[in-house]
């Protein structure tokens, strides 16, 4: 599906990655996040191979450097908003998760909904709970499919607001696969995949 | 036709439907293998009910009925029977039987059973009673006279010839021997007989038959007098069948479970079924589908769908019953009439307007424009219409289980008032753990989460293994409890063979004997014939009112008394204390006592052979008479007949084998009354063992049922199952964590609902214990099922919970 593509993406770089449907944008976002392992070639993190690791060691190792956002929240239902962005701190055992949990949840304006279930939250609201539990673990790099793609436009705006803001704020480095120009073009870097080939669209030159 | 087959098969792709389809076959398959012996059983209760009471009605009179009576008798088909006491005579010898003067129309029913040999004879049955100038007798008459088939006997101013021998009559009523032997003879023969005349103390017995047996009692009960009374045949059965009947209740309850389990299951499929069609019925509206091609193409299909298994479900069970009948030997046409077979295809079809049609109807309101919005089936509400067939549902098949409400009435009212209480109190439970969780590691958390954040999948999903592991212990306890309390009165060793008129001089030669052919002996009874004639030395015929019926049977002839120090097994003390060491006291059969009004402390006297006994009674006891072992109305303290002539009692188990045997025991002590009861102890073992058969069969389907829960419950929520676990995974949790989370699950829920199970089994089994085993608390090790079960549903949970979700 993806053929020789060859990729880096700096700390604190933003790199939009386009294409249309079925070019493969989330078979890259998967292998980039270790959640998929490629038939050929190596997708290396902080210069460590994933290949190398078995599927334990992969999930360790994206807890500790990778956040996510989708573009259907994929929040836990069953946990409050609050757990949800304690979680990946819970899965990696910190002690104070709570205390940076509620830190974030107040730093995406949501200080009042923490106790609240994801079904009583907005699709606003609910994404910006996947931007906290995405930033709590100051990630190194940050995953995100479509994050506006279910909202409206007001709520889609406030929410690339908040991720640029936030993303210019850690230092983290954001991979961004989207359909819409005006987010695409946010980034310090767009890339457009096609037929399995990712061009630069500056150089309209394959990257690889 | 290829048309119908792709209808019928295509749902079949559906994970949802499959588990739908092998609930209603599981739930068609127990409604009609019940329904089905029931009605079987029923029409043989029935039948032989009245084959023991000689018609559908018995008018019970010491003298012929009033002309007006005779009127309405004589609408029905009807037979006389005149019974008394009287003695015959053979060479000088006396011996007091039980006569019984039939005519031309006896037996009504059932047929009665001869041998033309006192030992190893041929058998045949007849319908009617002997010819004029002939007599039948008991075997007890042939030996204790030294009679043979062919000889000649005297009953009063009558010679009668002995023309057979009787091994089993029709009408026998309750007890299966009676002190004095039968003599049969035809009533043309009665008045030659000289030894019925007017003031004679006689039992004028009138057996009918009646379509109607109710009007008929109705119409006869005006015209009562004191001397008369009605019996029919469920009196009989009262009587006769009581632990059939209870073991019918518990399987109809076990099948009402079962099909409430299969309802579950239903429900939880249905909702699946819901969800993933919604599209389909929102784009088949957007195409102008109108509401009714919608309820044809999704509602028809999916009816059509499920047809089959019903017909598939009902066949199987119709063919379980034809085996069972083939086991246990029964003949004629299957007994079900229009109206069980209605059932039988009724009890599916309500089981699903019960618990899919209602959720199913929802598809109907989906709007088009759901068409945009792939999440709008979540959306689709539950209407009031859900709840109100979930709960008139489990009404109509309890109606159509148990025929009536009133046998099943307390049971179901405290297992529905439980299995409605008992979510409800375990929901505040699972809340509070809800809360308290936000404390507790994430793991744990996310484990009660997934139970106490999905109500609509936890609640009836606990509801049902709840009750249905409340419901198979309280049946298991129970059924086993009454299968025992059988095995215990029938083991493979139970007395075959009953010995009257034993004298002290004999006994060692019955003990030879018995070692000779290594038969098994049980206590000797001390017997002594009396006759109770004061209670607190007031005249007893004053003493006690005439017209109550059990008090006048029991005062009208000589009764067989006994003294014995120890209580015999099958009988409880129910006031008082058992015999201490004092003489003089003697205990009383409970309901004999309640007809006489006797009470601790009162003087009873008796007329014995060698003049008067006096004892106080200090016991009443309550007597078991279904058990094959001798039961005496009046118990004395040892001492009591050193005056008396007392003869023995005892009991024994001989090995299979020929003849023989019993006819060396005939010869060496010929004076002997031997009461062989093989035949009604096989009967009576083969039932056990079908009806244990019929429990496992039933504990089996009902595994298969709470199973069958589990997994809708699993596959109704695998969808978010898979969701979360891939989730969790992309958030870095390891494969041990969702391992964990996974069996937490199971554990919590198993073992809450082991918990709200123990706790109904415990507030049942007061009643119980006061309703089935007379006060007596049974516990056992049935009541660890709970626990077993729950682990069970953790270990299931756990394995299959984590395959359904996918594991990656």
């Amino acid at each position: 599906m993806l053929d020789a593509i060859t990729l880096d993406v700096k700390a604190g770089e933003s790199v939009a990655i386009t294409g249309p449907s079925g070019s493969g944008k989330s078979t890259l976002l998967s292998l980039l996040a270790g959640l998929d392992v490629p038939s050929q070639g190596e997708i290396l993190l902080q210069g460590k191979p994933f290949g190398s690791l078995d599927e334990d060691q992969r999930a360790a190792r994206r807890g500790a450097l990778c956040g996510f956002v989708f573009q259907s929240f994929h929040l836990v239902q069953d946990l409050t908003a609050l757990e949800n962005v304690m979680l990946p701190l819970e899965l990696q055992g910190k002690a104070n998760a709570e205390a940076e949990a509620k830190r974030w949840l107040q730093q995406v304006g949501l200080e009042a909904r923490m106790g609240h279930f994801p079904g009583q939250l907005s699709g606003g609201e609910q994404q910006r709970v996947a931007l906290a539990r995405a930033f709590v673990v100051q990630p190194k790099l940050l995953f995100a499919d479509e994050p506006t793609g279910s909202l409206d436009h007001a709520n889609g705006e406030r929410i690339a607001a908040l991720l640029f803001e936030m993303n210019r704020a850690t230092g983290t480095a954001l991979v961004l696969v989207t359909h819409d120009p005006q987010l695409a073009n946010r980034c310090d870097r767009q890339l457009r995949l096609e037929a399995g080939r990712l061009r630069s669209t500056d150089s309209d030159e394959a990257v690889a | 036709m290829n048309d119908w087959l792709r209808i019928i098969s295509r749902p079949w792709r559906d994970s949802a439907f499959r588990v739908l389809a092998l609930a209603l076959f599981v739930a068609s398959l127990a409604l009609t293998t019940v329904l089905l012996l029931r009605a079987e059983l029923d029409a043989r209760f029935t039948a032989r009910g009245a084959e023991m009471l000689g018609g559908d009605l018995l008018l019970d009179s010491s003298r012929a009925p009033e002309p007006a009576q005779r009127e309405i008798i004589k609408r029905y088909p009807h037979t006389d029977i005149i019974k008394f006491q009287s003695v015959v005579i053979h060479q000088d010898q006396l011996l007091l039987v039980s006569a019984k003067a039939v005519d031309e129309k006896w037996p009504l029913l059932g047929e009665i059973e001869l041998s033309d040999a006192r030992f190893g004879g041929n058998f045949r049955t007849l319908r009617h009673g002997p010819p004029a100038g002939e007599a039948w007798v008991a075997d007890q008459l042939l030996d204790r006279l030294g009679l043979n088939i062919g000889d000649q006997l005297q009953l009063g101013q009558a010679s009668l010839t002995i023309s057979a021998m009787i091994r089993r009559e029709p009408d026998q009523g309750g007890g299966f021997y009676s002190m004095n032997p039968r003599l049969l003879l035809n009533q043309v023969d009665l008045d030659s007989t000289g030894v019925v005349g007017p003031g004679s103390r006689i039992g004028y017995d009138t057996a009918m038959l009646s379509d109607q047996p109710g009007l008929l009692k109705e119409q006869l009960a005006s015209t009562l007098r004191p001397d008369q009374s009605i019996e029919d045949v469920e009196y009989q059965l009262e009587r006769s069948m009581g632990p059939l009947k209870q073991l019918t209740l518990w399987i109809s309850l076990g099948v009402m479970l079962i099909t409430l389990l299969c309802g579950a299951a239903i429900y939880l499929t249905t909702g699946l079924r819901v969800a993933r069609r919604a599209t389909l019925a929102a784009l088949l509206r957007t195409f102008g589908a109108s509401r009714a091609t919608i309820i044809r193409r999704l509602l028809g299909h999916e009816l059509a769908a499920t047809l089959p298994l019903v017909i598939t479900g009902v066949a199987l069970g119709t063919l379980i019953t034809g085996f069972a009948r083939q086991a246990l030997g029964w003949e004629g046409p299957l007994a079900a009439g229009p109206l069980e077979w209605l059932m039988v295809l009724l009890g599916p079809l309500a089981l699903l307007a019960a618990f899919a049609l209602p959720r199913l109807s929802a598809l109907v309101q989906v709007p088009a424009v759901q068409v945009l919005n792939p999440h709008g089936s979540q959306n689709l509400r539950r209407s009031g219409l859900e709840l109100g067939a979930a709960l008139v549902g489990p009404m109509v098949i309890a109606a159509i289980l148990t025929g009536s409400i009133k046998d099943l009435g307390l049971m179901l009212l405290l297992l529905a008032g439980f299995g409605v209480l008992l979510p409800a109190l375990l929901w505040p439970l699972l809340l509070v753990l809800d809360r308290r969780s936000r404390h507790w590691s994430v793991t744990s958390r996310l484990a009660i989460r997934r139970l106490s954040r999905r109500r609509t999948t936890t609640l009836p999903l606990m509801a049902a293994l709840t009750l249905a592991m409340a419901i198979l212990t309280l049946a298991g306890q129970s059924g086993s409890g009454l299968l025992n309390e059988w095995q215990r009165k029938l083991p493979a060793s139970a007395p075959n063979h009953f010995v009257f008129n034993l004298f002290a001089a004999d006994q060692p030669v019955l003990q030879q004997w018995l070692e000779r052919h290594d038969a098994r002996a049980e206590p000797l009874y001390p017997i002594v014939r009396g006759r109770l004639t004061l209670i607190n030395d007031v005249p007893v015929r004053d003493a006690v009112s005439k017209e109550n019926d059990r008090a006048e049977r029991a005062l009208n002839r000589d009764l067989a008394l006994t003294e014995e120090q120890q209580l015999p097994e099958s009988n409880r003390v129910r006031d008082g204390e058992w015999h201490g060491t004092r003489a003089g006291e003697v205990s009383v059969e409970a309901e004999l006592a309640d007809a006489m009004a006797l009470k601790l402390g009162d003087v009873l006297t008796f007329v014995g052979s060698r003049g008067e006994m006096q004892a106080t009674v200090t016991s009443i006891r309550e007597v078991d008479w279904d058990s094959f072992a001798p039961n005496f109305y009046f118990m004395f303290s040892p001492g009591a007949f050193t005056e008396q002539d007392a003869t023995w009692l005892t009991s024994f188990w001989l090995a299979e084998g020929d003849g023989r045997r019993v006819a060396e025991l005939m010869e060496a002590l010929p004076h002997i009354t031997l009461l062989d009861v093989n035949a009604i102890l096989e009967r009576a073992q083969s039932i056990v063992t079908q009806a244990s058969q019929a429990t496992s069969l039933l504990a089996g389907l009902l595994v298969a049922a709470a199973l069958l829960v589990l997994l809708a419950a699993l596959l109704s929520t695998a969808d978010q199952r898979r969701n979360d676990q891939q989730l969790l995974r992309a958030l870095g949790a390891r494969q041990s964590l969702l391992r964990k989370v996974n069996w937490l699950e199971f554990i919590a829920l198993g073992f809450s609902a082991a918990l709200g199970a123990t706790l109904i089994v415990l507030a049942a089994i007061v009643p119980l214990g006061v309703m089935l085993f007379a006060g007596n608390l049974p516990w056992s090790i049935w009541q660890l099922l709970p626990l077993a079960m729950g682990c069970a549903i953790a270990l299931l949970g756990g394995v299959v919970g984590r395959r359904v979700a996918g594991g990656q």
